[in-house]
C-alpha cells in the first residue's frame, strides 16, 4: 500500500509541477513589464541594451557596442525597417528575440546599457556594418557571401 | 522479486477499486491539462497567423496603391497635383515597407523588395519637395518613374499570386516562421520561401536611383573629403596611436587587424595603459590614408564626477587643439555614467560648420578622453570658401514666424539628409517656453530647417 501511495503522490506532483512550469513560462512571455522597466514602457535605449544582452553578453565591450551599432545602422539602410524596435523585432532577424532573451530585465548599471548608450551616441566599431554572425553557430551559407569588414570577439561583421 | 512478479503484483494492486478511481482521476487531469495546453497553443498560433495575414494583405494593398500613384504622377500636368500624388506615394510606400518588415520571412529573403519600397518612398518625398517648390519633373525623372512603375506592376502581380496561395492555404506562415535561420541551408524543397525569393529577384536589376534623399544610391559611395595625405603602413599608423594617447601613458599597442572595405579604410589597435589592468584597454581605428583617428573607445568606468560640464568642454577643446583639430567649438552634449559626450563643430570666420563634427566622450572624474569619433569630420571637412550672405540678416529674420521671439542669430553651414551643405542664418528663438533653432538659407531666404532644443539635467540636445 505504501508503494501505491508513493506512486499516486509522485503522479500528482508531476501534474502540479507541470502546471507550475506552465505558469512560469507564461510569466516569461510578459516579463518585460516587470523589474527595471520604467514608467510608460521601455525606451529605445533599454530595448537596444536588451538586444545586446541577448546577442553579445559574453563579448568584449567593443563587440557589444558593435552589435548595437549594427542595429542602428540597419535603421538607416533601405533594406530594413526604419526604427530600432522595427529592426529588433523583425521576425527571424535575431535569435535573442526569437527565444525570448530580449525580455530579460536588465540592471540599469550593467555594461550592456553603457554599450547601448555608446552605440546610440554614434560610436560604430563596425564602420557601417548591417550583418554579424558567430562562425561557430551560423547555419546559413548565404551569410558568407557578404563583404566581411572585421572580426570582433567571436563575431564576424559584414556589409 | 523478478520483474514478472513485480508486474503481477502491480496488476493485483490496481484491481483494488480505490486504485482504479485514483488512476482515472490522474489520467483525466492529465488529459484536461493537455487539451487546455493544446487549445492555448492553437489560439496563439491563430492570432499570430492573423497578424501575419494582416501585414501581408495590407502590404499588397499599399503596393497596388503605389503603382497607381506612380501612373498618376506620369499623367498629372501641374506641379501642385504631382506634389500631392508624390506625397501620397511616399506615405503608401512607407506603410508597405513597414508591413513587409513584419512578415515571418528572414530579412535577407526580401531585402531587395524592402530596398525598392524604401527608395520609391524616399524618391517620392524628394519629388514632392521639388514640386512644392514649383519645379516640375524633368525628362530624366519621368523616365525613372516609368521604370519604377514597371517594377511596381511586377511586384503587384507577384504579390497577387502569393496572396492566392495564402488564401487557399497552400502557404502557411507557421511553416515559414518555425524554420527560422536554417531556412537558408537547403531550401529547394521549401516552396513557399522560394516564392518569396522569386518576388525579391524582380529587383536584382533595379536602376541605381540618385536623387536628393537619405536613401539615395550615390551616398553609399560618397568620398570622404577630409581624408587627405599619404597611405601609411601599419607600423607608421601605430606611431599615430602613440601620439594620440601620449607615449608616457601607454604600456603596449597591439595590432588587431585592418578593414579594407568602404570609403574609409583603417587599421585597428588595442592599447594597454600604464597602471591600469588589461580589461581597461582602449580600441582605436586609424585611417590608412593620412593616419587620422576614426574612432576610439576606452573601457574604463569613470569614478565619481569631479568636473563640471564647462571643465569637460575645456578639456575636450584642449585635446582637439593639441591633436591637429584647431578651431573647433562645442555644440551639444549629454552626460551619462559620469561621462560627458560632447559634439564639437568646426568654426570658420564666425560660421559654425556643423557637418565637420567630432564627438568626444570625456570621463568626468579626471577629464580623460575615453571616446573619440570623427566620421563626420573626415567625410565633410575641407577648406571652404564661404561667401558673403546674399540676403541680409534683417531679411532672413523677417521669414521667421512672428510668434517666435528671436534671442540670437549666427551664421552656420548645416548638413542635409543627403550629405549636401546649406549656408544659412541660425536663429535661436523662443516660443511657449521652448527653445528652437530656425535655419534660413542665406542665399535664397528659404526656411530650411527647424530644430527644437531640449534642455535636460543630463544635457542639451536637439530634436
Amino acid at each position: 500500500m505504501k508503494k501505491i501511495k508513493a506512486v499516486v503522490i509522485s503522479a500528482l506532483a508531476i501534474v502540479v509541477f507541470s502546471l507550475f512550469i506552465h505558469e512560469a513560462l507564461i510569466s516569461v512571455d510578459n516579463g518585460g513589464s516587470t523589474a527595471y522597466a520604467q514608467g510608460s514602457g521601455i525606451g529605445d535605449e533599454q530595448l537596444l541594451a536588451r538586444a545586446i544582452n541577448g546577442e553579445a553578453r559574453g563579448e568584449p565591450y567593443e563587440g557589444q557596442v558593435a552589435v548595437g551599432a549594427v542595429i542602428i545602422n540597419r535603421t538607416r539602410n533601405p533594406s530594413f525597417p526604419k526604427t530600432i524596435p522595427g529592426v529588433i523585432y523583425q521576425p527571424g532577424a535575431f535569435t535573442a528575440v526569437s527565444d525570448g532573451q530580449i525580455s530579460v530585465p536588465l540592471d540599469p548599471n550593467s555594461t550592456v546599457v553603457k554599450a547601448a548608450r555608446d552605440a546610440l551616441n554614434g560610436f560604430d566599431p563596425t564602420d557601417g556594418c548591417i550583418y554579424y554572425w558567430n562562425p561557430a553557430t551560423a547555419t546559413s551559407p548565404w551569410i558568407w557571401s557578404r563583404q566581411i569588414v572585421k572580426k570582433i570577439g567571436k563575431h564576424y561583421f559584414a556589409k | 522479486m523478478s520483474i514478472r512478479e513485480k508486474l503481477l503484483d502491480y496488476k493485483r494492486r490496481l484491481s483494488d477499486r480505490k486504485m482504479y478511481s485514483i488512476m482515472i482521476v490522474i489520467i483525466a487531469a492529465a488529459a484536461i491539462f493537455g487539451i487546455y495546453q493544446y487549445k492555448q497553443a492553437s489560439n496563439m498560433r491563430q492570432q499570430l497567423d492573423n497578424q501575419y495575414n494582416r501585414a501581408f494583405f495590407d502590404m499588397t494593398g499599399y503596393v497596388h496603391n503605389v503603382e497607381v500613384l506612380l501612373v498618376k504622377s506620369l499623367i498629372s500636368s501641374t506641379p501642385a497635383r504631382t506634389a500631392a500624388t508624390m506625397q501620397d506615394a511616399w506615405r503608401q510606400a512607407n506603410l508597405a515597407q513597414t508591413n513587409l518588415g513584419q512578415l515571418p520571412v528572414s530579412p535577407q529573403v526580401l531585402s531587395n523588395t524592402s530596398k525598392f519600397l524604401t527608395q520609391v518612398g524616399d524618391l517620392a518625398y524628394a519629388l514632392n519637395t521639388q514640386n512644392m517648390g514649383g519645379k516640375p519633373l524633368s525628362d530624366q525623372q519621368y523616365k525613372t518613374l516609368e521604370q519604377l512603375h514597371g517594377f511596381a506592376v511586377s511586384l503587384g502581380n507577384n504579390l497577387n499570386d502569393l496572396q492566392a496561395q495564402i488564401t487557399t492555404g497552400r502557404i502557411k506562415w507557421g511553416d515559414l516562421a518555425r524554420k527560422g535561420t536554417p531556412l537558408f541551408s537547403k531550401t529547394s524543397a521549401n516552396m513557399p520561401l522560394q516564392q518569396f525569393e522569386n518576388v525579391d529577384k524582380t529587383f536584382k536589376d533595379t536602376p541605381k536611383l540618385i536623387y536628393d534623399g537619405p536613401f539615395s544610391d550615390h551616398l553609399v559611395t560618397a568620398e570622404p573629403k577630409g581624408l587627405t595625405g599619404n597611405n601609411l603602413n601599419s607600423e607608421q599608423a601605430k606611431q599615430n596611436v602613440t601620439a594620440f594617447f601620449g607615449a608616457d601613458r601607454i604600456r603596449a599597442v597591439n595590432d588587431i587587424g585592418r578593414n579594407d572595405s568602404g570609403p574609409i579604410k583603417t587599421y585597428s589597435y588595442r592599447v594597454l595603459f600604464k597602471g591600469a589592468p588589461d580589461d581597461q584597454s582602449a580600441t582605436i581605428d586609424i585611417t590608412q590614408k593620412g593616419g587620422y583617428a576614426l574612432w576610439m573607445l576606452r573601457t574604463r568606468p569613470s569614478g565619481a564626477s569631479k568636473l563640471n560640464i564647462d571643465a569637460a568642454k575645456a578639456a575636450g577643446k584642449k585635446f582637439l587643439d593639441s591633436h591637429g583639430y584647431p578651431g573647433m567649438v562645442d555644440t551639444y552634449y549629454l552626460k551619462e555614467d559620469n561621462t560627458a559626450t560632447i559634439n564639437f563643430a568646426y568654426k570658420q570666420n564666425n560660421v559654425v560648420v556643423y557637418p565637420d563634427l567630432i564627438k568626444l566622450k570625456i570621463a568626468l572624474d579626471n577629464g580623460e578622453i575615453v571616446g573619440f569619433e570623427s566620421r563626420g569630420y573626415l567625410f565633410a571637412h575641407t577648406a571652404r570658401s564661404i561667401p558673403k550672405p546674399k540676403i541680409s540678416e534683417a531679411q532672413a529674420r523677417s521669414v521667421i514666424n512672428p510668434r517666435v521671439k528671436v534671442i540670437s542669430s549666427d551664421l552656420a553651414i548645416i548638413p542635409t539628409e543627403f550629405k549636401t551643405e546649406l549656408f544659412t542664418y541660425e536663429f535661436k528663438g523662443r516660443l511657449n517656453n521652448s527653445d528652437f533653432l530656425v535655419y534660413v538659407n542665406a542665399e535664397t531666404g528659404k526656411e530650411e530647417n527647424i530644430l527644437m532644443i531640449v534642455n535636460t539635467p543630463n544635457g542639451v540636445l536637439t530634436m
